[in-house]
């Protein structure tokens, strides 16, 4: 007995030791600079006034910042509206890309475009589609008989804006994400629920939603992380505007860092990492709970 | 295995030695002057700084920055935050001085002028006491200024009947609906008056010479910022009809309305009036323009009550407080602001020297006849608050003025949620020392 004991004991030492290299890396991209803007947070780090500890006040100053809470609607609206909206559109292009067809190779191809190309080209390619006078998006408006669209220039229009346009971008992410989870469901089920007389709908709820579930729970989270940042699109389409109707967390946070305070701009960082810790945890958290029903 | 492992050790001591040896070697290392800007600038740049290196033995490097605003400025902002000793000299938007002067990144370049050629007398006063100086302290030098001018259709004018270009706001929209009305029986569809309403900076540009001129503005001296006030409430309401009310301004005036747009718009033809920096004026007239030899410059109008204001602009040289290469950092700026660059930098690249005397030069005044206009003009120029908190001031009048003219929220309450957010942002920066 006591020799096993120790055996496993050592095993214990041993797992420790594997595993540090696992362990430290992320503690120091992660966890360190999170802790470090955290700090930071607590400072008044304005580089035009001195130097000094201040507490919770910047935090405290989240509260009662109409700037802070206007951009809070916005990646909270935004987030809400446009993860379903690619996942819905993601799930749809990767069951096309899966069904066999003549055009499956180059479909799967092209679907790739919008994500391959960097998100600063993608924006000054909207940009001109949203223009007012000859923009494409109100040519085609103007030939179905309704007046144009001002996009870029209503809170409203300019939100339809980059939800579209971020759509465009990474539905083709969530595509390719879902269509690896579709490989890997083995095509005899399919057949035997058929043999069983399920009808198409009937299988898709049946067998391929559930058996997506891990892969989709991986897809809403890159995604919703991704929102919660975004920053490139909406810096070169809308720049906040019209009225800092888009100003996301980030751009705000970017806006602190260039005018000189850094203190606050950490404090609007660390409020980002928080609610994506958060959003992180959730997510998984519905995800596993997903599993244990079956 | 092993031999790889050295050989891949050899290769990193290798480079290692390359990358310390320059350091090294017995040559100074050189002054870095670090500039943004269009090609031709930067080019400009590059040629001035080559003389200079023949002539005086100073070696120096050009900094190439981003040619966007922002972007350079941040891109100083990570430099001096982190006290790196480079770039030695580095070109500041006038609308940065404040921020970078409180933050204590800048030489005060009084005792270097005292033994150098340059005197403070050299450039135009206003811009010296107003943006170059802070604390009372002289920070920087100019080395070319900007303010809004009035460009106008010479042209289009004179063929209905208006000898002079407007004079008041209310004149600017009488002749534009004038002109737009007769044009467009002839099928030529026009815009009226073109200019920066975008949600950035020029937007405050323009707010301020709207509201200056109605004898408003932004006030910041007494102890709570004030700008919701009847005379910027009327400038503010013109800004939001002339797009909205009378439509002689695009209607995506509060969308994409920057520098270059307004410029574009103007020479395609496709516009009467256009408020624009002077840069745009050498583009007008261009060999290759549509409106070359039909466009008039002119002071912006006022309101009846009002004067006329433009917002001072331009760029300014600063000299780092980390540099370890002051005296010979200064000497370059002696270069860089002597008649002959600055004279050359009116000829080549379009710009408006901060020195005075360039603009009676016989040659400028031939080749440039206008810009013993534009002389007058920045005489004038009002300078943005100069305050190290600027940015915050103006990304809330931003975002609240530009809510405003795009409709988005009534005019009486813009400038309301204005001035309450402007009143939060001085408590935060000014009163805790």
């Amino acid at each position: 007995m006591p020799k096993r004991v120790s055996r496993a004991s050592s095993d214990t030492a041993w797992l420790a030791v594997l595993l540090a290299p696992a362990l430290l890396l992320p503690a120091a991209l992660i966890l360190m600079p999170a802790l470090g803007a955290f700090v930071n947070g607590c400072m008044q780090d304005v580089t035009f006034l001195p130097r000094r500890w201040a507490g919770l006040a910047n935090y405290a100053r989240l509260a009662h910042d109409p700037a802070f809470h206007q951009s809070l609607r916005f990646t909270v609206l935004f987030i809400a509206v446009s993860v379903p909206l690619e996942l819905g559109c993601g799930l749809l292009l990767a069951l096309l890309m899966q069904a066999p067809s003549p055009l499956r190779g180059m479909l799967r191809a092209l679907v790739l475009v919008p994500w391959a190309i960097p998100s600063a080209i993608a924006g000054r390619v909207w940009e001109l589609v949203y223009n007012y006078t000859w923009g494409p998006a109100n040519y085609v408006i103007k030939l179905t008989g309704a007046t144009a669209v001002n996009w870029l220039g209503s809170a409203e229009g300019a939100f339809l804006a980059l939800v579209i346009a971020d759509l465009w971008k990474t539905a083709p992410f969530v595509a390719i994400i879902l269509l690896a989870g579709l490989s890997a469901i083995p095509e005899r089920l399919y057949r035997q629920a058929e043999v069983d007389g399920a009808s198409f709908i009937r299988r898709f709820y049946a067998i391929t939603l559930p058996l997506l579930r891990p892969v989709l729970v991986v897809a809403v989270l890159f995604r919703a992380i991704d929102a919660l940042r975004i920053f490139d699109l909406i810096y070169i389409l809308t720049a906040g505007g019209p009225g800092g109707a888009t100003a996301s967390l980030s751009l705000l946070g970017y806006l602190y860092f260039v005018g000189g305070d850094f203190g606050y701009g950490s404090a609007i960082s660390t409020f980002i990492f928080l609610i994506a810790l958060l959003t992180a945890l959730t997510v998984v958290r519905l995800g596993r709970f997903g599993k244990s029903l079956q | 295995m092993n031999r790889f492992v050295s050989q891949c050790l050899l290769l990193f001591i290798c480079s290692a030695a390359g990358f310390f040896v320059p350091g090294c070697s017995k040559k100074e290392t050189p002054v870095v002057f670090a500039v943004g800007g269009a090609p031709a600038e930067i080019d400009f740049w590059q040629t001035t700084v080559k003389t200079f290196e023949e002539r005086s033995g100073i070696a120096v490097e050009v900094l190439r920055q981003p040619t966007d605003t922002d972007q350079r400025r941040q891109n100083l902002v990570t430099a001096l935050r982190a006290s790196r000793p480079t770039p030695d000299l580095f070109l500041m938007d006038v609308a940065w001085i404040a921020q970078f002067a409180a933050s204590g990144w800048l030489e005060p370049l009084a005792p270097f002028l005292e033994n150098s050629p340059l005197s403070r007398n050299d450039f135009f006063e206003p811009v010296i006491r107003t943006a170059a100086t802070y604390n009372g302290t002289l920070l920087a030098l100019p080395v070319y200024v900007d303010a809004g001018l009035l460009y106008y259709r010479k042209d289009l004018l004179e063929t209905y009947g208006f000898s002079n270009p407007p004079e008041l706001w209310d004149e600017l929209v009488a002749m534009a609906h004038t002109i737009i009305d007769r044009e467009s029986r002839k099928g030529n569809e026009l815009t009226g008056f073109v200019w920066q309403g975008a949600q950035y900076e020029g937007l405050v540009c323009t707010f301020l010479e709207f509201a200056g001129s109605n004898g408003g503005g932004l006030v910041l001296s007494g102890s709570s910022p004030i700008v919701a006030t009847e005379r910027n409430r009327q400038a503010l309401a013109f800004m939001h009809d002339v797009v909205h009310r009378e439509k002689i301004s695009p209607v995506n005036t509060g969308i994409d309305m920057k520098e270059e747009e307004v410029r574009r718009a103007f020479q395609r033809g496709s516009a009467i009036f256009e408020r624009n920096w002077p840069y745009a004026y050498t583009l007008h007239e261009a060999e290759d323009s549509p409106v070359k030899g039909k466009t008039g410059i002119a002071a912006l109008p006022r309101f009846r009550e009002g004067t006329s204001v433009s917002t001072l602009g331009g760029w300014h040289i600063g000299l780092s407080r980390f540099s370890r290469h002051k005296t010979r950092a200064f000497s370059l700026i002696v270069r860089l602001l002597s008649f002959e660059v600055q004279k050359a930098s009116a000829l080549e690249v379009g710009w408006n020297p901060g020195r005075i005397d360039v603009y009676r030069d016989p040659t400028i005044m031939e080749h440039l006849p206008h810009l013993l206009t534009l002389r007058d003009v920045f005489a004038h120029a009002v300078s943005r608050p100069n305050v190290p908190w600027y940015s915050y001031l103006s990304n809330v009048l931003q975002r609240r003025l530009n809510a405003a003219l795009t409709g988005s929220m009534p005019v009486d309450e813009a400038l309301n949620k204005c001035e309450e957010e402007l009143r939060v942002i001085v408590e935060q920066y000014s009163m805790r020392k």
